[in-house]
């Protein structure tokens, strides 16, 4: 059986170059369906069991959403599928954390950025549906704040481009303090410290003395936690735009 | 004696007598005047109307008891020689006899007694000589008894032989003197003060004010019923007037160097020292009692001179113990006081030797003092308040009382003529006068007369400064009120008051200190206010006016501040929106545009620009980066991807501090790097790029170095990108330079060498 793919993207040449970059990256049958808008989206999703995705006999195993599209914002349907059993990957021209750190709460396993060439894009889709995912620099430092402060995550001290309309951070919703199986160990600071400087997982290794896997691993682990206690800021979020 | 003062003393709790800066609420006020109407509510209202009702019937009573008593009606006045003249007489029968000399007053079934001018000699207080004052005594007692006889009339004996009858009628009030009803309000006014100032705040220093002001307002009614016209006052008065008076004197002296010995610092041994000030009194009773001749008038003024003299002394130990701005104006206060008494005393000393006419002289001086003193004491516990009525009434009571006191000095011990001497006193009065005025001016206004241009000054550049950086609002608030009133020092506190006050009678400003955003919170105040202690470095009192400038230098700046922030949210906002419609719009043309473009080189071009547009509106929104945040970001890209072009990276970044990159440094750092990387990766073909920063104090350097196949940097076309490079550059401050890496690839070398200056 192929693959289910869904990928969500406004601009039609965007969206055929993005079919390449997955036809490329997966030796599988891919079976790709395409989406120019967050309604169309919903109601493909809605064909293959619906938003938690509990009854679909198929349901998508890799979804690519776009950020900016004509009907709303890609968080939106993040937000939705914060269950859903899928790879969920946002394919964005925003590389800045104030448009990423929301879109990774929502609980995005990873990002792709649109204007990379062929070659990075495929290797990058690659790595994350390999559970290596993507951490910048300003992200690292967004989510040391993060977690912190207890998951009120504040702007991060040198956010980036962050408009003034549209689905962004917004303000942050204060929760209560998290809880202990949601804070960062010791080991995953240090990773997010060394990220946060520039350095690369391959130094990050070399410095701990783990290997570079390891360090992924942390990484990896780091996204989960920011999902989790993120969920409940994301429930509140979302039932503030009118999405649950 | 030395007058005093104590609102300060009364504005600090016992404990506080260390002169700490702990003050509780209710030491924020001082004054009564500006009181808080919860202060002035139950029984403190009644009491105090009953009080003024007390005090007005106690005058009024007092007049209507003089009026009653029985006189001599005309006007009379001193012979050459100290005899008594009849100069008019408001009965025709007595009139013509006017110009004649009075030897002697009979009364039916009574002795006619002699009779002098010593009858005319007002104050027995001011009577030099123990003889004389005898003298005056005993015939106004006489004269009082012929009064009191049953007849209605008495025999005058001229020195002509004439006896004419003269009628004894009560007084009248319009018999009372034209000095009786002004000293008496002044009485008044020193009873109520004191009356205020205790139901206001009940403290024993408070209590010690009002000995001061109840001993000077007796003193006055004193000195207004011997100034009752007509002759012959109530004997009693004349009798115990001496001792009377010196005891209240000693005891307004005493009070006063109580005061300066607790407030403002409590001295060693403070409670001995009080204690032998107060043993004047007791020692004065006893020398009054004795029959001793002795030579009383003079120990009295020597004891009230002493007494302000060791106040003098107090108030300077206390201001060289803790400088404090009333201890120096007390120390002047207080100089001025007994100087003017010694003048005083002197000019009456040498009256006595004068012809008669000179006493009157001699007795204005005294009156003029005791004004003085009076005024004094009114105005010490509003010295932080513009009263500038009293304060020139006391500067005026004072330069009267050295005019006159030196017109009679100047006429004894230099023989001057009468008018020489009046002109020269008055000429020195005027001087004295106009001196005293500045003093006091200086020490209570200060700066904010003298200095308006350097005030605006200060607040320009304090407002310029907080426009600049909206963050430094209150250390920048705390330097404007250092540079405007020079505090000996300044202080937080948590105890915020509504708007600024001064506390501590002038020893310190409380000012709160809202925050510039806090201002839609309306008027809460924020959670700290500054304490200022001890103006011009302890020079000078705060006054009212200063809570109120101070209170519009926070108002401003907070202003300043506000609108810079609207004017910076404005302007960031409309950058927000630029930058936005450039990334969403352009950037998405530009994406499609790359995704179909024929040709790979074409393709990296556009990439190129898309990611140099990427650039520009992440200037554009961001307001600042720090060096490091930004290095670590560039290592990232430039590492991911030299990483995909299997290209390897040396990365070192070697900062001395990290500092704030504004967006020009920001943007151009950032694309002068990406292109002399892609330089490197794309044209060089290079294997391993090298690329370090080190920054040195304000030198920047930047070092891209590779082992490509570039040669000859110097024969280079200066495209696009290499043109793009020097441009941003040269807009850092800085120039690069390229030359080949040793024979393998190319070295890109950019200075710039006053990198953190450069906006």
């Amino acid at each position: 059986m192929a693959v289910k793919v869904l990928i969500l993207e406004d601009n039609p040449v965007a969206r055929s170059f993005l079919c390449r970059v997955v036809r490329e990256s997966f030796s599988d049958t891919i079976g790709i369906t395409e989406a120019g808008d967050l309604e169309s989206a919903r109601r493909h999703i809605a064909l293959t069991g619906g938003a938690q995705g509990l009854h679909g006999v198929d349901p998508f195993k890799l979804v690519l959403v776009d950020l900016e599209l004509p009907d709303g914002n890609g968080m939106e349907l993040l937000a939705e599928l914060t269950h859903y059993p899928a790879t969920k990957i946002v394919t964005t021209l925003y590389s800045d954390d104030d448009h990423l750190f929301p879109a990774l709460q929502c609980g995005a396993d990873g990002y792709l950025l649109k204007e990379d060439r062929f070659e990075v894009l495929v290797e990058e889709l690659q790595k994350i549906v390999r559970g290596q995912p993507p951490l910048s620099p300003a992200i690292a430092r967004r989510l040391l704040t993060h977690f912190r402060h207890g998951g009120g995550d504040s702007q991060a001290p040198d956010s980036g481009f962050m408009p003034a309309t549209g689905f962004t951070t917004s303000k942050p919703v204060p929760i209560e303090r998290l809880p202990e199986h949601d804070r960062l160990t010791p080991r995953e600071s240090e990773v997010l410290t060394y990220l946060s400087k520039g350095f690369t997982i391959k130094e990050i290794a070399g410095y701990m003395g783990i290997k570079w896997f390891t360090v992924n691993d942390h990484i990896k682990s780091i996204y989960k936690k920011l999902n989790v206690s993120s969920r409940a800021e994301a429930a509140v979020l979302a039932s503030k735009q009118g999405l649950v | 004696m030395t007058a005093a003062k104590p609102a300060p003393a009364a504005s600090r709790a016992p404990e506080d007598r260390s002169g700490d800066t702990r003050f509780e609420p209710s030491a924020y006020e001082g004054s009564m005047d500006s009181d808080g109407p919860q202060r002035w509510g139950g029984w403190r209202r009644p009491a105090l109307a009953l009080a003024v009702l007390l005090g007005c019937v106690a005058v009024f009573a007092l007049a209507r008891w003089l009026a009653a008593t029985p006189q001599l009606d005309g006007s009379w006045e001193a012979g050459p020689s100290g005899q008594l003249v009849l100069k008019s007489h408001p009965l025709p029968a007595l009139d013509v006899h006017r110009g004649s000399t009075v030897r002697a007053i009979g009364a039916p079934g009574m002795a006619a007694q002699p009779v002098d001018a010593l009858l005319l000699h007002h104050w027995p207080r001011w009577q030099v000589d123990e003889d004389q004052r005898a003298r005056q005594v005993a015939q106004n007692e006489h004269l009082a008894a012929q009064l009191g006889a049953p007849g209605g009339a008495l025999q005058l004996h001229f020195a002509d032989g004439n006896v004419a009858d003269a009628p004894v009628t009560p007084r009248g009030y319009a018999g009372l003197g034209w000095l009786f009803w002004p000293l008496a309000a002044m009485a008044l006014a020193l009873y109520l003060f004191a009356v205020v100032l205790v139901l206001a705040q009940p403290r024993p220093l408070n209590l010690l004010f009002v000995v001061m002001a109840l001993s000077q307002a007796v003193n006055l009614l004193f000195i207004a019923v011997e100034a009752a016209g007509g002759l012959g006052l109530p004997a009693a008065v004349l009798a115990s007037d001496l001792a009377v008076r010196v005891a209240l004197d000693l005891c307004t002296g005493a009070a006063v160097l109580q005061v300066f010995v607790f407030h403002p610092k409590r001295l060693p041994h403070a409670p001995l020292l009080a204690l032998a000030a107060w043993a004047a009194l007791p020692l004065w009773a006893l020398l009054v009692a004795s029959d001793a001749k002795l030579p009383l008038w003079w120990l009295a003024q020597f004891a009230c001179l002493g007494l302000g003299a060791a106040a003098l002394a107090v108030a300077r130990v206390s201001h060289r113990l803790e400088p404090n701005p009333f201890a120096l104006i007390m120390q002047g206060l207080a100089a001025a006081t007994v100087v003017t008494l010694a003048l005083v005393t002197a000019a009456a000393a040498l009256a006595a030797r004068l012809p008669a006419s000179a006493a009157a002289v001699a007795g204005g001086a005294a009156l003029t003092w005791h004004l003085f003193l009076a005024s004094l004491v009114l105005l010490t516990p509003l010295l932080t308040r513009p009263r500038q009525v009293l304060r020139e009434f006391a500067l005026l009571a004072g330069a009267s009382t050295v005019a006159t006191s030196l017109d009679l000095l100047f006429v004894a011990v230099f023989a001057l003529s009468p008018f020489t001497s009046l002109a020269l006193a008055v000429f020195i009065g005027v001087g004295l006068y106009a001196a005293a005025r500045q003093w006091v001016l200086n020490h209570l206004i200060g700066s904010s007369v003298q200095t308006t241009e350097r005030t605006f000054d200060h607040l320009y550049r304090a407002a310029r400064a907080v426009q600049a950086q909206p963050g430094r609002f209150a250390p920048l608030l705390a330097e404007l009120l250092r540079d405007l009133f020079e505090p000996l020092e300044v202080q937080r506190t948590d105890r915020v008051p509504l708007r600024a006050r001064v506390v501590g009678g002038g020893a310190a400003l409380v000012v709160p200190v809202r925050d510039a955003d806090d201002d839609a919170r309306g008027t809460s105040p924020s959670s700290a206010a500054l304490v200022l202690r001890f103006a011009q470095r302890g020079q000078r009192l705060f006054t009212v006016d200063d809570a109120r400038l101070a209170d519009r230098m926070v108002e401003q700046l907070r202003r300043a501040a506000v609108y810079d922030a609207a004017v910076e949210r404005g302007r960031f906002e409309e950058r927000q929106r630029i930058a936005q419609d450039l990334h969403d719009d352009i950037g998405a043309r530009l994406l499609t545009l790359m995704y179909q473009a024929p040709t790979r080189e074409m393709e990296d071009y556009i990439r190129h620009t898309l990611l140099d547009l990427k650039t520009l509106t992440r200037g554009l929104a961001a307001s600042e980066h720090r060096f490091s945040h930004a290095a670590a970001e560039w290592k990232a890209d430039i590492s991911h991807r030299l990483t995909v072009a299997q290209v390897e990276l040396g990365w070192a970044f070697d900062l001395d501090h990290d500092r704030a990159l504004s967006v020009v440094q920001w943007s151009a750092l950032t694309r002068v790097l990406r292109e002399l990387v892609s330089n490197a990766l794309y044209h060089g073909h290079a294997t391993l790029i090298d690329v370090s920063f080190t920054l040195r104090g304000p030198v920047l350097v930047l070092r891209v170095a590779d082992d490509g196949e570039g040669r000859a940097p110097e024969a280079w076309a200066h495209g696009l990108g290499l043109g793009g490079v020097r441009k941003r550059v040269k807009l850092l401050g800085g120039e690069v330079a390229w030359r080949e890496n040793g024979g393998r690839g190319i070295v890109c070398t950019v200075r710039v060498p006053d990198f953190a200056v450069r906006a």
